[in-house]
């Protein structure tokens, strides 16, 4: 009974340690040198910031589409604010603090929807998708806004402790802080709950709005730190920084087997995702996949996923009552 | 009823996760019999109804149709042969109509075009709601349904499919007596007509009163096989359980007043469309039962007092001081437990472990440190909860949506019995549990009642209401018609104020 388990715990892992066989078999000189590491760990932090706040709302069964044009927004509030206060380090702090509160803000407003009016998060995060960009071109006149100061800002996405960035150890603390929040706490339990049963949950005592309202603050609130540190790597505020971050938390999530459906899922599953779906965009650049292509090929290792997981299920309850 | 054998199922093995829980399971129906299945909970009745419908796939054994070998894969091969079921945990779909739950994949057609004739199907559905006088519309969509008219639904879906073989898996789990009689008459009709049924069912007067033979499960084996001249009820609950219990009580029983000053008072209370001038006091330590039809609405006054579901007038007093009940959560902390009538709907989270779903309404008892839960002391009040009700299986990480419904329900039940209650609202608390374990909820209900906890009880099972009442009062139509508080009372009393045969006398309060 308990074999049977943790082969499935661990099949994620398994299949995560295979790829990455696979890849320094196939790219033995370029795959496992610590640069390219270090680059694919680069590139997957921000997802992995992300999908470890977009998790809380997966988990109540919902979904937001919003956070990449919110972390368009997030980054252009961030350098719009360095910019007007004389790149000092007083406007990094100033404009990171109006960024979280743009986050919370964001937040608080999807779960207002959600909560009163019952409107399915994804059709209030695809109106609210465009409105952040919307925003985020007014406030820029949709130009770039380059900031190549001060050094407190820089160092967001480009320091370094050993061989690593910095914007992975903000993801290993962010993930640390979800899976904290998620397995130890009541807040947790209660979100597991409401994903499993809104009704059920509310019955036992549990107030299905409050957690509603706190999932979404967190997510728009790691959407909002994504924002930052992706303007701070890329040392500019841009209304579509964030483009096409939205689907890949999505894709990271579902690779990693949380359910859309709300409920079931865990950040290391999540996480796990994340680093499946960085090492499949290094593997097809290493290999020269055409960017055209790439899309194509995510998609299908989504629909795969998906159908392993149903498969796994489906053998576990032995039917499909 | 002829001696040809319809449905054979042979040596049937079954596992989930490398736990046996059918071993080499036989039964064999004849034609136009009625065959009950019996066994406690978790013996593995559903288990073995699934795998002869498809649903689960068996490990190892055969299963003869009408003498030839059929695999069984699905609930199209079921159709084909001409066998129905009606599930224990309903298969209905929500946000479809009556109608179209009961002729599901079977609509009729316009011609040939393949469109669905609506106005064809609503008809021949409301003939058949008719033709059995249930209380429902062929229009009604099905989340609106009340658990037991859902029931219903679920009835009229395997009775429309004109089979030779019915397989009902707790049919009157959530009926009361109204529309079990009529479900028994439908029985006793399809038997006439040469139908084969298998009746799985927990009261046992119907089991006694409706089969011609009956097999029992242990453990996931074959226990018996009894012929009608041989069934003798306790012989069949000593061999189902392994003791005997008395389950003749509650037929009749002599009530006499409590005394003791009003713990709770409920005045005028009124939720419109739902229930009107609802007045009624319980003392404390008094176990007060309600009795009523479906859709008398007891369960509406109850989630109201429970703080479920807003009233639109009325007061609710509490050892004399008002209580205005807003949500569930402030209830809880008042000190109110509920068991709800809807398990699978309102009573658990499927994915969730047996620990975790008892831990949901303790988390203020569970220590805390720097807001991390004990986990250990989550397992701890699950593993005594497990104890005390005879769970199974005795797993606290046992996932709850894969454990068999009368466990689900002692777990629904267990996680209010750690808390000190003030008052105790159960809703057909022993819906689908068997008989050894309902003696042990009702000793459950009188300990807390005699501990001085307030104890509402709403069942449609009339034996367990007389049984277990100090006080019954009657609703029907949203309102409360009769107040049965001392002297001698029957059943039949409850049932004749529930139907209104009786002179309509209203209760002043
Ligand atoms: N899908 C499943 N996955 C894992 N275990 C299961 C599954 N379905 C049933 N079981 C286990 O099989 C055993 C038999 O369950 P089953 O539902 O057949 O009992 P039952 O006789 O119908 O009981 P009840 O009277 O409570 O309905 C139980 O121990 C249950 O936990
Ligand atoms: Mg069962």
């Amino acid at each position: 009974m308990k074999k049977k388990f943790s082969m499935e715990k661990y099949s994620r892992i398994l299949i995560l340690l295979l790829f990455i066989i696979v890849l320094t078999i196939i790219r033995p000189k370029s795959f496992p040198t610590v640069n390219n590491i270090s680059n694919v760990l680069w590139s997957i932090s921000v997802v992995g910031i992300l999908v470890s706040g977009s998790i809380f709302v997966m988990l109540l069964g919902g979904i937001d589409l919003s956070v990449g044009s919110l972390m368009g927004l997030s980054a252009v509030v961030t350098v719009l604010t360095i910019r007007n206060n004389n790149y000092s380090n007083k406007g990094v702090i100033l404009g990171i603090a109006l960024a979280l509160l743009v986050g919370i803000a964001a937040g608080a407003l999807h779960g207002f929807f959600v909560i009163t009016f019952h409107v399915p998060a994804f059709l209030v995060t695809f109106a609210t998708q465009s409105i952040f960009l919307g925003i985020s071109m007014v406030l820029t006149n949709n130009k770039i806004l380059s900031c190549l100061e001060p050094k407190l800002f820089t160092n967001i996405g480009l320091g370094r402790i050993g061989p690593f960035t910095f914007p992975i150890y903000f993801m290993i603390i962010i993930a640390l802080f979800s899976f904290f929040v998620l397995n130890k706490t009541v807040l947790g339990r209660h979100i597991y709950a409401v994903g499993g049963n809104q009704e059920a949950s509310r019955i036992s005592g549990i107030s299905v709005k409050k957690i509603t309202m706190i999932s979404y603050i967190i997510s728009s609130l790691t959407a909002a730190v994504g924002g930052i540190v992706l303007a701070s790597m890329t040392q500019q505020g841009m209304a579509s920084t964030g483009v096409g971050y939205d689907t890949e938390v999505i894709t990271a999530a579902v690779i990693g087997g949380v359910s859309l459906a709300g409920g079931s899922g865990t950040i290391q599953g999540a996480i796990i995702g994340a680093m499946f779906v960085g090492l499949l965009k290094n593997g097809m650049n290493l290999m020269n996949v055409p960017s055209t292509n790439q899309g194509l090929v995510k998609g299908l290792v989504i629909i795969c996923a998906v159908a392993l997981d149903i498969m796994q299920k489906k053998e576990k309850v032995g039917g499909n009552v | 009823m002829s001696q040809e054998i319809i449905l054979e199922v042979k040596d049937i093995n079954k596992s989930f996760f490398g736990v046996q829980v059918l071993h080499k399971v036989n039964l064999e129906v004849r034609k136009g019999e009625v065959h009950a299945l019996m066994g406690e909970n978790g013996a593995g009745k559903s288990t073995l109804i699934k795998i002869i419908t498809g649903a689960y796939t068996k490990d190892e054994g055969k299963i003869f149709w009408k003498g030839k070998e059929v695999e069984m894969n699905s609930l199209k091969d079921c159709q084909a042969l001409g066998m129905a079921c009606i599930y224990q945990e309903l298969s209905v779909i929500p946000a479809l109509s009556v109608a179209q739950n009961i002729y599901l994949g079977r609509e009729p057609k316009r011609g040939k075009t393949g469109l669905i004739h609506y106005k064809k199907m609503n008809q021949m559905a409301q003939e058949l709601i008719d033709k059995y006088e249930f209380p429902l519309k062929a229009t009604d969509m099905v989340d609106s349904l009340s658990i037991g008219l859902r029931q219903l639904v679920e009835i009229l879906k395997g009775l429309s499919s004109n089979s030779q073989l019915l397989i009902m898996d707790e049919p009157t789990a959530s009926l009361s007596a109204k529309e079990a009689s009529i479900l028994f008459q439908i029985i006793d009709s399809l038997r006439k007509q040469e139908v084969s049924i298998i009746y799985i069912s927990h009261r046992l007067e119907e089991v006694y009163r409706l089969s011609d033979r009956l097999t029992i499960l242990r453990d996931g084996r074959n226990a018996a096989v009894l012929e009608r001249e041989e069934i003798r009820p306790k012989e069949v609950i000593q061999t189902m359980i392994g003791k005997v219990v008395d389950e003749s009580a509650g037929s009749k029983k002599t009530l006499t007043q409590n005394t003791k000053e009003a713990a709770l008072k409920v005045e005028g209370l009124t939720r419109k469309g739902f229930f009107e001038k609802v007045s009624f006091e319980v003392r404390r330590g008094e176990i007060l039962g309600f009795g009523g039809l479906i859709g008398a609405g007891r369960t509406e006054v109850m989630r109201c007092l429970y703080g479920a579901d807003k009233y639109q007038s009325g007061k609710i007093w509490i050892e004399g001081k008002e209580y205005i009940p807003t949500s569930p959560k402030k209830s809880i902390a008042f000190g109110f437990g509920f068991v709800p009538e809807d398990r699978r709907g309102q009573g658990f989270i499927p994915l969730l472990s047996m620990n975790r779903n008892m831990a949901l309404t303790n988390y203020d008892i569970i220590k805390q440190m720097a807001f991390s839960i004990s986990s250990k002391e989550e397992v701890d009040m699950c593993e005594k909860m497990i104890k005390k009700m005879d769970i199974r299986p005795a797993d606290p990480q046992k996932q709850v949506g894969l454990m068999s419904g009368g466990n689900q329900q002692k777990v629904v039940i267990g996680k209010w019995l750690v808390r000190n209650l003030k008052i105790l609202i159960v809703d057909e608390p022993t819906a689908g549990i068997d008989v050894g374990a309902k003696d042990e909820i009702y000793h459950i209900l009188e300990e807390l009642a005699a501990k001085g906890v307030v104890v509402i009880l709403v069942s449609s099972d009339l034996q367990e209401l007389v049984r277990v009442s100090h006080r019954i009062l009657v609703m029907r139509k949203g309102k409360i018609v009769k107040e049965l508080a001392e002297g001698t009372i029957t059943q039949a009393d409850i049932l004749e104020a529930a139907s209104g045969i009786e002179s309509q006398e209203e209760v002043a309060g």
